[in-house]
């Protein structure tokens, strides 16, 4: 309406407003020029010339135009309206108040950056309970941690202390942020942006956790892909999470990571860049070219959030199939920023990671170094040599790893000729370990705390014996929960235990993961009311709180009705000299459904075994009858996970 | 009762007194305009005797725009800062009591509001236009905002009366634009109002002299990004036609359209805002010598301490 009468009344069509509308939008005072300074001197002459340019009124303009003033002002008034964009307000903001414009900053608002599709859905996964993470952050466990703030601050408190020590060099903390800029700055080149996936695959060597750092300053976030893992396993892991690049190994030993990722591209529409560490590979873009890039390009991007998910890493394969875990910053660096203190490591620890960084437990060394200003002392692949080798030489005072590492570094005698005297704490994880070899290897180092740790993909490290812990607390149990971490252990139905008696443990706390990433199966049957984890793993726990875990749940066998956890079973024969590693599986049975079926790698130098041999060893031990294994099955090597653990699922007993 | 202006009424006693009831209560410069000359450069509809017939003085005042430590804010706050005019809009409300009690002679204070009649961004009068003519200010290259030698920028406010005034005259000399601003002008082609403009609304040229010689202001790039009153409107008929940047009613509700609702409902003056950054860098604007309030009233501050001691 104007003055009173509506666009009827006043007889203004779209037509009008097509044929004036330009007119009185320039005639009006949209635009205003005026030459020299005629009013204030009182040029007549020029402010009746200029008067126009100047701005008319509406009055002024329907008189040069014939139209009615009231028609003039509805034109305006609706061509104005329909230009102006709103919201620009908020550009004074980015562009003035002491910044000062510049043409450059000028970025349209549809042209800004805004997640991706794939990137909000894995962001939407990251749901977890209003109330408990009200108290996580009334607790302090959850804070503004990042990992680029970490290293940054190191970067800056402490320039020139070593982050990485790798091959007796080390880099500083200085240097490392240097290259993670480029990285970043390189990658953000090649189209990745906040949100994005970028799958790295490579050992544990300096360019991964450059790779990690930056994907992570990117706000981007990081999949691994283990190292044994081949063409079809690495496309089904890209293909899941929608990886945008991913950074490899130009060739290895027996193929070509590089010239496997460039195929897969063909194939996946989501993978657009392959970056291979190494030789050229043709179609792929060096990572020193990545790194090379100018860090300018990223100076004004802002860092991550606690909140952003930045890690997306699939359970370590011993069911099924595998499960996508995204993390934020607040639940594994609330975990690994707790577990500094009770691990007792500081900024001047070393610590070596003989787990590899695709796997969380090898993370959470890099993690615990990064929490704490510690530096890393990396071991590219795990041999024992290399392990004792490296352990000799950069002198770590922690070390993490598995029980099967400190096993096969035994059977070697290496022990026996290297220099392990720089440990002061070893933290084993990742299988069930075995008490004597805690109590062998607690003997072996008397300076070193030996300690055990249980984590899953899905909560890092949940328990934990401490150092000062009693060595038989070390050796029998994986210890208390961490801080900010709940644990339970249930029968089925979810009622609680009594103190020894076995169950399912359950986990929750500011460590937990919140669902797997576009699984709606695995969420149904994941938690449990309350929030609890059911991890799958049977355990117990004494009265200290102390938990033993006990075994898998799936590895239950039930023999005619009676169900036994086959672990114990599994100890006694991996002491058995002639076996390296023994695994028992459940096999069908007519009569009484299920019995055992035992696997076993032999040692070096033993070239067979035999069934009767091993039950008669068991029974020397007091193995009850219905746990002796029904089947031998011998095989030359266990398929293991990169923690060492035996995969059962991939033992298939012989017709 | 009013009455019309009797002989008994001094003009230039009236004007002194006027002029010193204004600077106590805040002006920092009064000045009368010639009528005439309103008459003759107002559009219809906006000349001093649409709104008053009987009109035969306009009196203009300014108040200090900004404070030293305002121009140290940031953006999102000084768009805000515009309420402060109401200051200049309480002086001259005030001055036209004074005249009718004092003097007995009709007087208006005039609305700075928008003419109903006129539509969107068309005031009632030209406020500006006022204080140029009284002597107040001089039009600048930046969007022909008012600047003032000794006070930089200030807000106006008018007065119509009867009662009939010596008009005074236009500034002498336009103090825009300033010797630094030149010297920049010739080294990059910009002044710092045009080169800062986050709309990029300003342009100019200044002659071989020195003097201005073109100011080219779009003030709907200027309005587009500091009044978002256009915004109400128009975001309401994009929902109502579902093309809202996000989805329906939540688009309606995000962050920066809730804002302009509480703007709406609270009635606040500050939904029209303006960005400041032209002035921000103006060297009249904020070194003017008494446009910097601790400076212009330091004579004041010392009088008190001379007292105390």
């Amino acid at each position: 309406m104007a003055r009173g009468l509506t666009r009827e009344q006043l007889g203004v069509t779209e037509a009008m407003i097509a044929t004036y509308g330009e007119a009185i939008f320039r005639m009006s005072h949209n635009l205003q020029i005026r030459q020299g300074d005629p009013v204030r001197k009182l040029d007549w002459n020029q402010i009746a010339r200029q008067r126009e340019a100047m701005g008319l009124a509406d009055v002024q303009i329907a008189q040069r135009l014939g139209l009615s003033k009231a028609q003039v002002m509805f034109i305006r008034n609706t061509e104005e309206s329909r230009r102006f964009r709103v919201g620009q307000q908020a550009y004074l903001m980015d562009l003035g108040g002491g910044k000062r414009f510049r043409q450059e900053r000028v970025v349209p608002f549809e042209e800004r950056f805004a997640y991706s599709e794939d990137a909000l859905a894995l962001r939407s996964t990251l749901r977890f309970d209003g109330n408990r993470v009200a108290e996580f952050i009334a607790q302090g466990w959850w804070r503004d941690d990042t990992l680029t703030k970490w290293v940054a601050r190191h970067a800056t408190e402490r320039p020139d202390a070593p982050a990485i020590v790798h091959a007796g060099a080390s880099i500083s903390w200085a240097t490392l942020g240097a290259r993670v800029e480029g990285f970043a700055a390189g990658l953000f080149r090649l189209g990745v942006r906040p949100g994005d996936v970028v799958a790295v695959q490579l050992p544990n060597v300096p360019e991964f956790v450059v790779a990690y750092l930056a994907v992570c300053r990117l706000g981007a976030v990081m999949t691994t892909i283990h190292m044994p893992y081949r063409g079809s396993e690495i496309e089904s892991l890209l293909t899941h999470s929608r990886a945008k690049a991913i950074v490899c190994l130009a060739e290895a030993k027996e193929w070509s990571p590089g010239a496997t990722a460039l195929k897969l591209r063909e194939t996946i529409s989501t993978l657009k860049t392959v970056i291979a560490l190494g030789p050229v590979v043709h179609g792929a873009t060096s990572f020193a070219e990545v790194q090379a890039a100018a860090p300018n390009e990223i100076r004004d991007l802002p860092g991550p959030a606690a909140g952003d998910p930045f890690l997306l890493l699939y359970t370590s394969g011993t069911t099924a199939s595998p499960k996508a875990v995204p993390h934020s910053y607040h639940t594994l660096l609330s975990n690994a920023r707790l577990g500094v203190p009770e691990h007792r490591i500081t900024g001047t620890d070393r610590v070596l990671s003989a787990a590899p960084f695709s796997h969380l437990f090898g993370l959470y060394a890099l993690h615990v170094c990064w929490a704490s200003g510690a530096s890393a002392v990396l071991l590219p692949a795990f041999t024992p040599p290399d392990l004792a080798q490296t352990v000799e030489r950069d002198r770590p005072t922690a070390l993490w790893t598995a029980p099967a590492h400190i096993a096969a570094c035994r059977a070697m005698g290496l022990f026996d000729q290297h220099d392990f005297s720089s440990l002061q704490l070893a933290i084993m994880s990742g299988s069930a370990c075995p008490p004597e070899l805690v109590r062998w290897l607690a003997a072996r180092l008397p300076d070193c705390a030996v300690t055990q740790l249980w984590g899953m993909t899905e909560t890092q490290a949940a328990l934990y014996t401490r150092p000062g812990d009693p060595l038989e607390v070390s050796a029998l149990s994986a210890g208390r929960a961490s801080p900010g971490t709940e644990v339970r252990v249930v029968s089925p139905g979810d009622t609680v235990c009594a103190s020894g008696v076995e169950g399912e443990l359950q986990v929750r706390g500011a460590l937990a993961f919140a669902a797997f990433f576009d699984n709606a199966a695995a969420n149904e049957t994941a938690f449990a009311e309350g929030g609890w984890y059911r991890t799958g793993d049977l355990a117990t726990v004494d009265a200290a709180g102390n938990v033993s875990i006990t075994g898998r749940g799936k590895d239950v066998i039930n023999r005619g009705g009676h169900k036994f956890n086959p672990r114990d079973v599994e100890d006694l024969l991996d002491s058995h000299p002639k076996i390296l590693q023994s695994a028992i599986v459940p096999m069908p049975d007519p009569v009484l459904g299920e019995k055992a079926c035992c696997f076993v790698a032999l040692r070096p130098g033993v070239t067979d075994v035999a069934l009767e041999e091993l039950v008669a060893f068991l029974a020397e031990r007091n193995i009850a009858k219905m746990k002796f294994p029904e089947r031998l099955v011998v095989v030359s090597e266990m398929p293991l996970t990169p923690t060492r653990k035996v995969i059962k699922g991939r033992l298939k007993i012989p017709a | 009762m009013l009455t019309k202006q009797s002989d008994r009424v001094d003009p230039a006693a009236a004007k002194q007194a006027i002029f010193e009831y204004c600077k106590k209560r805040g002006a920092l410069a009064v000045g009368v305009a010639d009528l005439a000359t309103l008459e003759k450069i107002a559009p219809p509809g906006h000349r001093p005797s649409d709104l008053m017939p009987r009109v035969k003085s306009v009196i203009s005042l300014g108040v200090g725009g900004q404070t030293q430590g305002t121009w140290q804010m940031p953006a999102k706050a000084m768009a805000y800062s515009g309420s402060t005019e109401v200051r200049a809009y309480k002086v001259a409300y005030g001055c036209s009591f004074f005249i009718e009690q004092k003097f007995g002679i009709p007087s208006i204070y005039v609305p700075p509001d928008i003419d109903p009649e006129g539509g969107p961004r068309v005031p009632f009068q030209s406020l500006k236009l006022h204080a140029e003519i009284a002597g107040l200010g001089a039009r600048s290259l930046a969007g022909d905002i008012l600047l003032h030698p000794e006070f930089g920028f200030m807000y106006y406010a008018s007065v119509f009366t009867e009662l009939e005034l010596e008009p005074d005259q236009p500034m002498a000399e336009n103090p825009c634009p300033a010797p630094s601003c030149v010297s920049m002008y010739r080294a990059i082609g910009r002044t710092p109002c045009a080169k800062f403009c986050p709309a990029q609304c300003l342009e100019g040229e200044i002659d071989d002299k020195g003097a201005q010689k073109l100011m080219r202001y779009d003030m709907a790039k200027c309005a587009e990004f500091t009044q978002e009153y256009e915004a109400v409107p128009k975001i309401l008929a994009e929902a109502v036609k579902d093309e809202v940047r996000t989805h329906g009613a939540e688009g309606l509700l995000d962050p920066d359209r809730k804002m302009l609702w509480y703007k709406v409902s609270a009635g606040s003056g500050a939904w029209f805002a303006q960005c400041f950054e032209c002035m921000r860098v103006c060297p009249i604007a904020t070194k003017a010598p008494a446009s910097d309030p601790i400076l212009r009233t330091e004579a004041s501050r010392e009088a008190v301490r001379s007292k105390e001691t």
